[in-house]
């Protein structure tokens, strides 16, 4: 166990309302867990050891005032996350009808139960997460609702912060939301965030994880989604790699008929770490999952992806797409990839690639041939690589507020 | 316009031109044909400067440059443009992205201005309507599932924007049924204009039918054996290739 863990244990107390059981379930599951090494499966790549002395604040006074970012058009519902702890006052929002959303300190019992119901309980810094999380978010969607504005989470973590908080959506039968989570940060802080998704039969569910963090800032998170009866899920992730960054990604499908569809960009320069970990358990017939995760690592970064698909024996007609593609723009970057398939089930369509590759020399020379410089074309086709899955984000105002990001950080890479 | 002489051209070590003599003036439209192998397309990519076509002798100039000095964007900056027989897919940089870029970057080589994305806009949906493919063409990928024939178009609607003197057309023709093979011939004979010259490259004569050409050659073999007028493009339609093999023999 890392002093910094040590620590968690102390600082965490059971005494927490009706967060009270999730909490001494998850402290009783971490003080028998021991710290991942390198030689850990789910930590290869990834080195715990910027965390594991870490010592930093865990109850920073906010002074400022902290607005989510400018977004033209994207007329969202904001809720503003400071070092973990709500600077929005969720009174004063103005919700449409059926949807509610309650602080994580207010939840009656029946509500804090249904927290963990999509995410496993193997996660490291999930587990922190539940005995530490004091401040989060519990947002409902009625059966029926169609919630027009997307809903934004953003959070901030400050410099020489610690900061754990959580976010729990359900939507009932039928209703249709759009949730955008925003994280970023990039002093020296740790941040974790755990977000859960139960998607009702029918529900539609359009879900934007940014891990936007750089620099020094250490984030560990997650996404776990649990899909009912012919629900829908259409996620994107982006993520910028920092110090350490983690993400995990859980998609069950407890029900028939269910798709999910999920695109992940990642974007590295410099020393930058970013680790995807994502994970489609499909445990019931005739469901699809179709993941394209996309990776451009340069300078002296690495990126990790581990995409597994597992088949549950029962989960005939199952059609399952995985696909990662990554680009190495300098010889000191790396990339990790690796698809893992596990099929138990016969009468199943799966189909995985993984790839890291370097630019095409036919596509290079068309460009060419039209008179476009050598660097303008390498960049046009470096980027246009990302650009299609920003292409596919179904939220337009969305996506034109974060290509133009993207292509800006993607011209200083190929500058490092 | 554009001078060659004597062009010995290998790729992977093979000499697949063997002393090519060409003379094109301002405004004239040159077919060339020939059987397949005899180095029709390798003239069209070792004059854009691709990769792996080594010119081992002879000389090129083009717009009263030696050719064979520049760059592949500097080439295409000079002026130069060559359709390809089988155009690139290129995901996630739309067509729209991928002309204005280009169009710009010959327009400042020749000090003109770059367009602004407005007035860009107007052109391109101009010259999307000229060849008959759909506006959202513009926004999809550089021929990113585009059938051949759209592919083919989308060629010469790149012609039509970039003003090239000089326009190669890689087998044009291939693969197109007789209604896109006409939208290329007019999208082509739209851009005559006294100035501007073109090479013809075709394995069959019936696009001739469509795009008269000033003269005619026939590739064999690495080597220009034959040139004519229109003509001659009518005799190897009648008599095909054969005669070529006939010939040689007769020499050797």
């Amino acid at each position: 166990m890392s002093q910094w863990l040590a620590n968690v244990l102390e600082r965490s107390s059971a005494d927490a309302g009706t967060l009270s059981s999730l909490r001494e379930a998850s402290l009783a599951k971490l003080k028998d867990i021991s710290w991942p090494t390198r030689r850990t499966e789910a930590w290869r790549y990834t080195s715990l050891h910027p965390v594991e002395k870490l010592s930093l604040k865990t109850n920073a006074e906010v002074s400022e005032q902290f607005d989510a970012p400018e977004v033209d058009d994207l007329n969202s519902i904001d809720i503003v996350m400071v070092n973990g702890s709500l600077q929005t006052s969720i009174a004063d929002l103005k919700l449409p009808n059926g949807v509610s959303i309650c602080a994580l300190n207010e939840l009656e019992a029946g509500a804090a139960a249904k927290l963990n119901s999509a995410k496993p309980s193997h996660h490291l810094f999930g587990l922190v997460n539940d005995v530490l999380a004091n401040s989060g978010l519990f947002i409902e969607v009625d059966a029926g609702t169609v919630v027009e504005q997307p809903i934004r989470v953003v959070n901030y973590t400050l410099d020489g912060v610690e900061a754990h908080s959580r976010v729990f959506v359900q939507l009932g039968e039928g209703a249709k939301c759009s949730v955008i989570e925003h994280g970023t940060g990039s002093e020296q802080s740790l941040n974790t965030v755990f977000s859960e998704y139960v998607i009702g039969d029918k529900a539609e569910l359009e879900h934007y994880r940014f891990a936007l963090h750089g620099g020094q800032a250490i984030h560990v998170g997650g996404c776990h989604f649990k899909l009912h009866n012919e629900s829908k899920l259409n996620s994107t992730v982006v993520g910028y790699g920092s110090e350490l960054s983690r993400l995990d990604v859980d998609i069950i499908h407890a029900a028939e008929h269910a798709h999910a569809k999920m695109n992940a960009v990642y974007l590295l320069g410099y020393k930058e770490h970013f680790d995807l970990h994502t994970n489609i358990e499909h445990t019931m017939p005739n469901g699809t999952s179709e993941e394209n995760a996309r990776g451009i690592v340069g300078d002296k970064a690495r990126a990790t992806f581990n995409g597994r698909i597992h088949i549950h024996r029962d989960a005939q007609k199952t059609l399952a797409e995985l696909n990662n593609r990554n680009l190495l723009l300098s010889r000191g970057g790396q990339i990790n990839t690796k698809p893992e398939l596990e099929i138990y089930a016969d009468d199943v369509q799966c189909a995985h690639g993984a790839t890291v590759a370097e630019i095409s020399d036919e596509a290079l020379y068309y460009m060419l041939s039209r008179g476009i410089n050598k660097s303008k074309a390498l960049v046009m086709l470096n980027f246009g690589f990302i650009q299609e899955l920003v292409n596919q984000m179904p939220n337009k105002a969305l996506a034109n507020w974060l290509q133009p990001q993207l292509r800006a950080r993607f011209e200083e890479m190929g500058r490092q | 316009m554009l001078s060659i002489k004597n062009l010995h051209v290998s790729v992977e070590d093979k000499e697949i031109l063997k002393g090519l003599n060409l003379e094109i003036s301002e405004g004239e439209v040159h077919a060339i044909m020939g059987p397949n192998g005899a180095g029709k397309s390798t003239l069209g990519y070792l004059l854009s400067g691709r990769e792996g076509y080594e010119a081992t002798s002879g000389n090129v100039v083009f717009a009263e440059r030696d050719l064979l000095d520049l760059e592949v964007d500097e080439r295409a900056q000079a002026g130069l443009f060559l359709a390809f027989q089988y155009p690139v897919e290129i995901p996630g940089v739309s067509n729209m992205e991928f002309m204005k870029e280009s169009v710009n970057a010959v327009r400042e080589a020749r000090g003109e201005e770059a367009y602004t994305a407005a007035e860009f806009l107007k052109l391109a949906k101009e010259a999307c309507k000229h060849v008959n493919l759909p506006l959202d063409f513009l926004k999809r990928g550089v021929n990113e599932g585009f059938s051949g024939g759209e592919k083919k178009r989308n060629e010469i609607m790149q012609l039509i924007l970039l003003q090239p003197k000089l326009a190669i057309l890689d087998e044009s023709d291939s693969g197109l049924d007789i209604d896109a093979l006409k939208v290329v011939a007019e999208g082509v004979n739209s851009q005559r204009d006294g100035k501007r010259s073109f090479i013809v490259v075709t394995h069959y004569q019936r696009l001739l039918d469509f795009i008269e050409p000033d003269f005619v050659h026939i590739l064999a073999d690495g080597k220009i054996v034959k040139s004519g007028g229109p003509e001659l493009a009518k005799e190897v339609e009648a008599s095909g290739y054969a005669w070529l093999e006939k010939g040689e023999e007769a020499t050797a």
